[in-house]
């Protein structure tokens, strides 16, 4: 490239650019910047005491904190089990339904994509009401089939909630796979799959040896979003547990929340939020490590 | 179709910019001058009482712009969410410049924290021979700062459905007249209500701190425990009586720590009859039962509903007081603040405030006015009953340092406990571990 | 290619499957249908511990109810006041649109440049770009709540707006449409003499047509959706979402869940429809950026 081409290109790349840097350095870079910077003060929301620089004080006490390690804990239970299990059921159901007339298939994406686009705050208030331990429809449903003999008090009980949460979860993340596998396996090469057949393959040697390769990159595409969903449930938490009881359904997003505006920690916070920035960009970069080598 | 699109986009833009000039009055700079009084300010109320209802409060800030042509913007908040509004609010220098709340907020949290402006001066001699001392002393941070002026203080207290102690046949152990019942009686009452119904008939919520005078009053009785020390500098949950009481509450069927709802689910839920007892409870419930507007002391089919002291052993309850006032924040702008001082002499200390009174449902926190005494309730049966409870009220503790902080720390000790096997020993582990949590906090 | 049949799948896995799938589509559907039955159930029917699946008695109750809390002026500081719900409505809307728009026009230009101009520093604004993408807001919920009250926004819907400009999401996808541009065309505008921005408008924009039409429902919805933003940016009545409007409903007053209905049901159906209208260039949006991915 000619110095003159480099030099347009670079001013014209930059130009188209600007827009969108302006957004994205003002409201995500220069927070993040300015994160990294409290965390090293014991900031907090009096007025009257100035921040204190404390170096690595603030990551020092992350380490002891047991609610922090056990809110780390479940923030990567979360994400462990509803990720594979969103492709898994995802590949399943697009599997069944992909092969069904137009109208068939198109009825089964909606629904799959409705709990989406109805918005966490609005289905959160239905699945509150499900899981209500005096009249909700779970308990009402078990009694009645004789499953259990007293209500299970779902959201109360530290052996249910985090997996109460982690179900709602699941139910609104599933759409957008969905429709991606469908159209992934409409477009596996039909050639190979017949030709396959006739050399004798099973169904599962066909899926496996073909088809699994074919959407390879819509399953990469699927295992990032997910992951960015699954870091993103906060309205979850906040509007049916609090991150209750006893820390079972804490996770890294509500605790940062909860230790900036209830105990008013700002420099512990953001301590907490580099962590967990630190954590997702290892995982964002493995998951791209893994879609360059494919 | 383009075009219509692209006015469309042009109207949105234009709506926009407008859309950026709201909320603010400090935005306009010709209500800036100080030593002038602004034209408009904001209020942020918590529900209390009438006072979280648009239409009653709109006569009493309409009657405050007619006098004063100062006009106020209020915002209802709830107690759910209502302290992480005002708390991102403060964080961005947003916040409004009165809020109406208690001490244990006010003074304890945002005035500590710097950011509510002394009113002190508000207070003359007359002003402080009218209000009730202990509510005087818990607006007041030292000797010469105060961050609240009281409106309205009342006992918090529990209520039971009568209909249903009757059914269950455990009337016979609460005292109708005098509002008053002993620890065993309350046992007996709950064994006899879950002989009955097979359920749970009241529960130790623990989900947040909603409501969590109800629990603390409730424990702190059963055995003659305390939440803090008498000079208000250390938690004392740690005591034994304490947990004697965290224990027996564990053991006595029918009673569970529920840690999937907090004071305003329990109070639904007892307004609904799934409960056949709420720990939180006061006179402005009772008034109007989970403010449903169905009638006073009924729930929701009818049952009638009888307030109640805590239970303790010489059933001689110390009661958890509730003080409302208002507090103005520190907007560095003396006009509005000025207006704020108005405000509240408008409300809380003026021939208006019976008014501003009755609105609360709650009583006075003083007797009188510039002299003249102030008579909000003689012709309300239910208050006039509900003035027995009041010699019941203990000690204002909400004022102790670190108050937020183990506000937190107790409904999350509730939540172990009801997680635990019940053994002392894990109470009382459970105990420790947030009781320290709350005194680190104090220091 | 719907016709060839897999003959190895048996008869047996394919009801079976079928009897499975839609007992899921039920629990799926389910939370909307309740919200929307829910919606015109009496306050006893809602709160009965025996579930009443269809209403027995039908009541407008709820709705009115819904609009006759909280009035608010119907645009900025208007004196024509509405019920408060109309009013949140009104901000989703701007929100979601005004969200909709920038982020589209930004994202594509962007994503333009990343994929087709080799400038200085591409890589690195690329891999920054993509670690950011995963970032929970609330790791940066204090300094932002700093920033945006320091830019006197607090409280203010464009202080949800801009941040969600911000996040990189649709750089991303919009790269991956941009990417499938063949660069003869561009060398072809170039040649022909035509600007950089006119390359843009007539050569690029056509082709990632698709791209920009799924970016927009996809940051309406979420923009729409965006519960969290809301709540840390917004505060007084006026300035309130649906999202958060029903979110401090629930809070206010937690047990009327009739009146909660009413309220989910106005943030969710609107948004439904606007799916079902486009989700056909959804789908074929979604997709395309997944596949070239």
């Amino acid at each position: 490239m000619s110095p003159a081409l480099r030099r347009r290109e670079n001013i014209s790349g930059y130009l188209f650019l600007l827009p969108s840097l302006v957004f994205f350095v003002g409201f995500v870079v220069i927070p993040m910047i300015m994160c990294v910077v409290t965390s090293f003060y014991d900031a907090n929301m009096n007025l009257n005491t100035p921040d204190v620089f404390i170096g690595f004080g603030n990551y020092v006490e992350l380490w002891q904190d047991p609610v922090f390690i056990k809110a780390l804990v479940n923030t990567f239970i979360i994400v462990g089990v509803s990720v594979p299990f969103v492709c898994a059921f995802s590949l399943w159901v697009a599997s069944v339904i992909y092969k069904m007339r137009e109208g068939l298939l198109s009825f089964f994406r909606i629904v799959f994509y409705l709990p989406v686009v109805t918005g966490s705050v609005a289905v959160t208030v239905v699945w509150k009401w499900m899981y209500n331990n005096y009249y909700g429809i779970f308990n009402h449903l078990l009694k009645g089939a004789g499953i259990i003999d007293s209500n299970i008090n779902w959201l109360g009980d530290p052996k249910y909630a985090l997996w109460c949460i982690i179900i709602i979860l699941l139910t609104t993340s599933v759409g957008q796979p969905i429709v991606l596998y469908v159209s992934a396996l409409s477009n596996v090469d039909q050639s190979l799959v017949e030709a396959a057949e006739v050399d004798g393959a099973t169904n599962f040697q066909v899926f496996w040896r073909i088809k699994w390769r074919q959407i390879m990159p819509t399953t990469l595409y699927i295992l990032v979003i997910t992951t960015i969903n699954s870091f993103q449930c906060f309205a979850l938490i906040q509007l049916l547990t609090s991150g209750g009881p006893n820390y079972a359904t804490e996770t890294v997003m509500y605790y940062i929340y909860y230790t900036a505006f209830k105990l008013y920690r700002f420099g512990y916070g953001n301590a907490m939020g580099v962590i967990l920035a630190i954590f997702i960009g290892l995982l964002s970069a493995l998951q791209f490590r893994l879609a360059k080598e494919k | 179709m383009k075009k219509i699109l692209s006015i469309a986009i042009a109207l949105l833009m234009i709506a926009g910019v407008f859309a950026c000039n709201t909320g603010k009055p400090a935005d306009n700079p010709d209500q800036g001058n100080s030593g002038d009084t602004a034209k408009e300010i904001t209020l942020w109320t918590y529900p209390i009482g009438n006072w979280g209802d648009e239409a009653t409060v709109k006569t009493l800030t309409d009657a405050f712009t007619a006098e004063t042509g100062i006009a106020v913007k209020v915002e209802y908040l709830t107690y759910a969410d209502g302290d992480d509004k005002v708390n991102t609010a403060l964080t961005g220098k947003a916040g409004p410049d009165l809020i109406m709340e208690g001490p244990e907020r006010l003074v304890a949290n945002w005035g500590a924290n710097g950011y509510m402006v002394n009113i002190a001066d508000m207070f003359d001699a007359t002003d402080k021979s009218e209000i009730n001392a202990a509510a005087l002393s818990a607006c007041f941070a030292d000797d010469k700062t105060a961050y609240e002026y009281p409106l309205v203080m009342t006992a918090h207290c529990m209520g039971i459905n009568l209909n249903a102690f009757k059914e269950a046949g455990a009337d016979q152990y609460i005292n109708t007249d005098t509002h008053t019942w002993t620890t065993e009686q309350f046992t007996n009452a709950v064994k006899a209500l879950y002989a009955k119904y097979g359920d749970t008939v009241g529960a130790v919520f623990c989900n947040g701190q909603g409501g969590d005078q109800g629990t603390r009053a409730l424990v702190n009785n059963l055995y003659g425990g305390t939440f803090t020390n008498a000079e208000h500098t250390a938690y004392t949950w740690d005591d034994a009586k304490n947990i004697q009481a965290l224990k027996a509450l564990y053991d006595l069927e029918g009673i569970a720590y529920d840690a999937s709802i907090v004071g305003g689910d329990e109070i639904a839920n007892f307004y609904n009859g799934i409960f056949k007892m709420a720990f939180c409870w006061n006179i402005a419930q009772q008034q109007n039962p989970n403010s449903a507007g169905t009638g006073a002391g009924k729930t929701a089919n009818g049952d009638e509903i009888v307030f109640m002291a805590f239970p303790s052993q010489d059933g001689k309850a110390q009661l958890q007081g509730g003080i409302w006032g208002f507090g103005i924040v520190n907007n560095n702008d003396n006009a509005r603040i000025e207006a704020a001082k108005k405000f509240i002499k408008f409300m809380a200390d003026s021939e208006h405030t019976a008014d501003a009174v009755r609105a609360s449902n709650f009583f006075a926190a003083r007797s009188a006015v510039e002299g003249k005494a102030l008579d909000v309730w003689s012709s309300d049966p239910i208050m006039a009953e509900y003035t027995k409870l009041m010699p019941m009220l203990g000690d204002y503790y909400q004022v102790t340092k670190g108050w937020a902080a183990a506000r937190t720390a107790w409904w999350n000790m509730l939540q172990k406990v009801g997680a635990s096997d019940g053994s002392e020993a894990a109470i009382s582990a459970a105990v420790a571990e947030y009781c320290t949590q709350a005194n680190d906090g104090a220091k | 290619m719907k016709k060839s049949k897999d003959n190895g799948q048996s008869v047996a896995y394919r009801i079976i499957s079928f009897i499975v799938l839609l007992v899921l589509a039920l629990i799926f559907i389910f939370p909307l249908y309740w919200i929307v039955t829910g919606m015109f159930k009496p306050p006893a029917a809602i709160n009965s511990p025996t579930p009443q699946w269809w209403p027995q008695e039908w009541t407008l109750r709820n709705i009115t109810e819904l609009f006759s809390r909280r009035t608010a002026p119907l645009f900025g500081n208007l004196s024509i006041t509405v019920p408060g719900a109309v009013r949140w409505m009104i901000n989703t809307v701007f929100m979601a649109v005004m969200a909709m728009i920038l982020t589209c026009v930004t994202a594509s230009m962007a994503g333009y440049a990343l994929a087709k101009k080799r400038f200085f520093g591409r890589t690195l604004l690329f891999s920054l770009i993509v670690a950011a993408m995963a970032l929970p807001k609330q790791v940066i919920l204090v300094p932002l709540v700093r920033e945006i009250s320091a830019l006197g926004l607090y409280d203010n819907i464009w202080a949800v707006i801009f941040p969600t400009v911000g996040w990189p999401f649709g750089v991303f996808l919009m790269k991956q449409f941009a990417e499938g541009i063949p660069g003869e065309m561009l060398e072809a505008a170039r040649i022909d003499g035509a600007s950089e921005l006119r390359t843009f408008t007539s050569v690029v924009t056509p082709m990632i047509k698709p791209g920009i039409g799924a970016l927009a429902i996809f940051t309406f919805i979420n923009s729409w959706n965006d519960y969290f933003m809301q709540l840390i940016m917004l505060t007084s009545n006026s300035n309130l979402t649906i999202s958060l409007g029903i979110a401090t409903m629930q809070a206010e007053n937690s047990t009327d869940f009739g009146l909660i209905m009413a309220g989910a049901a106005l943030a969710a159906v609107p948004i439904i429809i606007v799916f079902l209208l486009f989700q056909k260039y959804f789908t074929k949006g979604i997709t395309m950026g997944a596949v070239k991915g």
